[in-house]
């Protein structure tokens, strides 16, 4: 059975001790807003393919990691997701190492290309205990949709 | 302002002609079939005082452009998917096992098709002296060699070979020309169907091919060659009351989510005949699920008057639920023409080939044609209510392998398995519909 999730594991190089000050800055000033005024929440409820996403910097502060697990396939959505969260990841990857041309929504395949070559995924199998839920099901089941 | 006049006429508008040829082409002579290019009456989208008798429309494939004499610079900056063309995309589409490439006519899964020229005709008198006179200029000249010339006709009573009426819900292009049917999504923005415009994408431009001479003003289109088994239709609502417990014209409601007659589920879902009844104005004015454009819509989101699966719900879901930024970022323009005589159901092995020719046209053919077919047309996951299943007149499922599932409000929903196929791609080709500038510009390459 084709599970119809995916991971993603973007892991992202923070540029210096300065760019982890300010990201840490605007990361928990983000998170800490109440979810409608957070623009990650308000951008992932509308963009209804993501089911879970966290942010974890790593590596002594080196490194930002988005773990998400979402829907289907990253590129069909590249538009819908770039033109809901894209200010989300300007902001973000201002201050990464190797960054891809900014603003995002004017550079489309670089982004995308940015993601798929930072994306480490998973060690497969991934594992799923309902493979054919996307998140319009699980919504809809729960009379959320 | 788009400039009317160097675009296209076929992209902003329907012409509304009972009949067409559409010749596939191959060039001949490079010299000669430059300067036939030049010399054509190619419609432009400006407003008509009066319809014109007939309308001419071309269009070029990447292979084209190339014999033509296009520079590589110049072929380099089209889009990948175009450069590989429709034979290449057929996993991306869904064309596979009966419709895959391999089983094509005219052709058309390998390259070797250069050019469409689209004849529409108000009537078969002048189709056919229209026929003749393009025939002399482009083929009897030497400038091209005819792969193909494809007749299309509009049924009587106006509908498609299944007996539907069809065309209601286009697009509306923000240029100016009025929709005959307008619905309650929002305009969409020029760059949506024409390149060198700001896109329906947030602050984002296609990148416009270069000269921009040739790409401005352009845009893409796909011929899709769909046969229809209107037998298997037939037999399929003559059983459904006995195999499915459903009224057969309701099942051929379902399947589509309009009643043959046109009239929409969502607005009337026991009758095609509501009263009062409902004006022509209205059939593309309504939405599945109550949304700011129509606060009075029917909750319909598990789909117990319009099925979530029927064709037109899954090609464009509206205020439907859905994975992603919502419906109206992946539409498309539809034209197209019946070929093949009426089917009559007291011959139903008469052997007749008849179907669909139809052309989708839009900016990005990944972003709109190829999205749609993947993600709504043959995806299972974009909305709730339909994992497993593809659309039931297009959807790419092993043949008799599909399932179609029928909400009901307040009983179990009715699942007609082996569902079985009743469209299959004969051929398709991905063609770029230049400017009248860039049809100009192709012209006078030496």
């Amino acid at each position: 059975m084709k599970i119809v999730q995916n991971p993603l594991t973007l892991i992202m190089n923070i540029k210096s001790p300065e760019d982890f000050a300010q990201l840490n800055g605007l990361l928990t000033k983000i998170q800490s807003a109440p979810p409608e005024q957070n623009p990650i929440w308000v951008a992932l409820t509308k963009l209804k393919t993501v089911h879970f996403a966290r942010f974890v910097f790593l590596s002594n502060n080196t490194q930002l990691a988005v773990i998400t697990t979402y829907d289907g396939d990253f590129d069909k959505y590249i538009n819908d997701f770039v033109d809901t969260i894209g200010d989300v990841f300007n902001a973000l990857l201002s201050h990464m190492q190797g960054a891809p041309p900014l603003p995002v929504q004017q550079n489309r395949d670089a982004f995308l290309a940015y993601v798929k070559q930072n994306d480490l995924r998973g060690m497969d199998p991934f594992y799923s205990a309902y493979p054919t839920a996307s998140v319009v099901t699980i919504l809809d089941a729960l009379n959320q949709g | 302002m788009v400039p009317l006049d160097d675009v296209q006429g076929l992209i902003l508008r329907s012409y509304g002609m009972d009949c067409a040829a559409f010749f596939l082409l191959r060039v001949k002579d490079a010299a000669a079939a430059r300067r036939t290019l030049g010399s054509l009456s190619v419609m432009p989208g400006t407003v008509w005082e009066q319809k014109p008798p007939f309308c001419v429309n071309v269009a070029l494939t990447y292979e084209g452009l190339a014999a033509l004499g296009v520079a590589a610079s110049s072929l380099d900056s089209f889009p990948r998917e175009f450069a590989a063309g429709a034979f290449s995309r057929c996993a991306e589409v869904g064309d596979t096992g009966s419709c895959s490439a391999e089983s094509w006519e005219y052709g058309l899964g390998q390259p070797g098709l250069h050019a469409l020229v689209l004849l529409f005709a108000q009537n078969d008198e002048v189709r056919d002296a229209q026929t003749a006179s393009l025939r002399e200029k482009l083929i009897s000249s030497g400038a091209w060699s005819e792969i193909a010339t494809l007749p299309g006709d509009v049924l009587p009573g106006s509908v498609a070979h299944f007996g539907y009426r069809d065309g209601f819900s286009q697009p509306t292009i923000d240029c100016g020309l009025e929709n005959p049917f307008p619905d309650k999504q929002p305009i969409a923005p020029p760059g949506e169907f024409l390149l060198g415009y700001p896109s329906q994408f947030d602050q984002f431009t296609y990148p416009v091919p270069v000269p921009d001479e040739l790409g401005r003003n352009g845009s893409f289109m796909v011929l899709r060659i769909l046969e229809q088994d209107c037998a298997a239709f037939d037999a399929l609502l003559k059983q459904a009351q006995v195999s499915y417990g459903i009224d057969g014209e309701l099942l051929a409601a379902k399947i589509v989510g309009r009643w043959r007659n046109g009239t929409p589920l969502s607005l009337s879902p026991d009758s095609d005949s509501p009263a009062p009844p409902l004006e022509a104005s209205d059939w593309n004015q309504y939405d599945y699920v109550p949304s700011a454009a129509v606060p009075n819509a029917f909750n319909d989101r598990r789909g117990a008057r319009c099925p979530i699966g029927s064709h037109m719900r899954r090609a464009n879901p509206r205020g439907s639920t859905i994975a992603g930024d919502g419906a109206s970022k992946h539409r498309i323009v539809r034209r197209g023409i019946p070929y093949g005589p009426p089917y009559d159901s007291s011959k139903p092995d008469d052997g007749v080939k008849r179907g669909l020719l139809g052309l989708f046209i839009g900016v990005s053919i990944k972003d709109q044609f190829e999205f749609l077919m993947s993600e709504w047309i043959n995806g299972g996951t974009f909305a709730p209510g339909i994992y497993g299943t593809t659309d039931p007149l297009l959807g790419n499922s092993t043949d008799g392998d599909n399932t179609f599932v029928i909400p009901r409000e307040g009983s179990k929903p009715i699942v007609i398995s082996k569902f079985p196929r009743l469209v299959t791609t004969r051929g398709s080709a991905y063609t770029f519909l230049p400017s009248m500038s860039g049809l100009r510009f192709i012209a006078n390459l030496s």
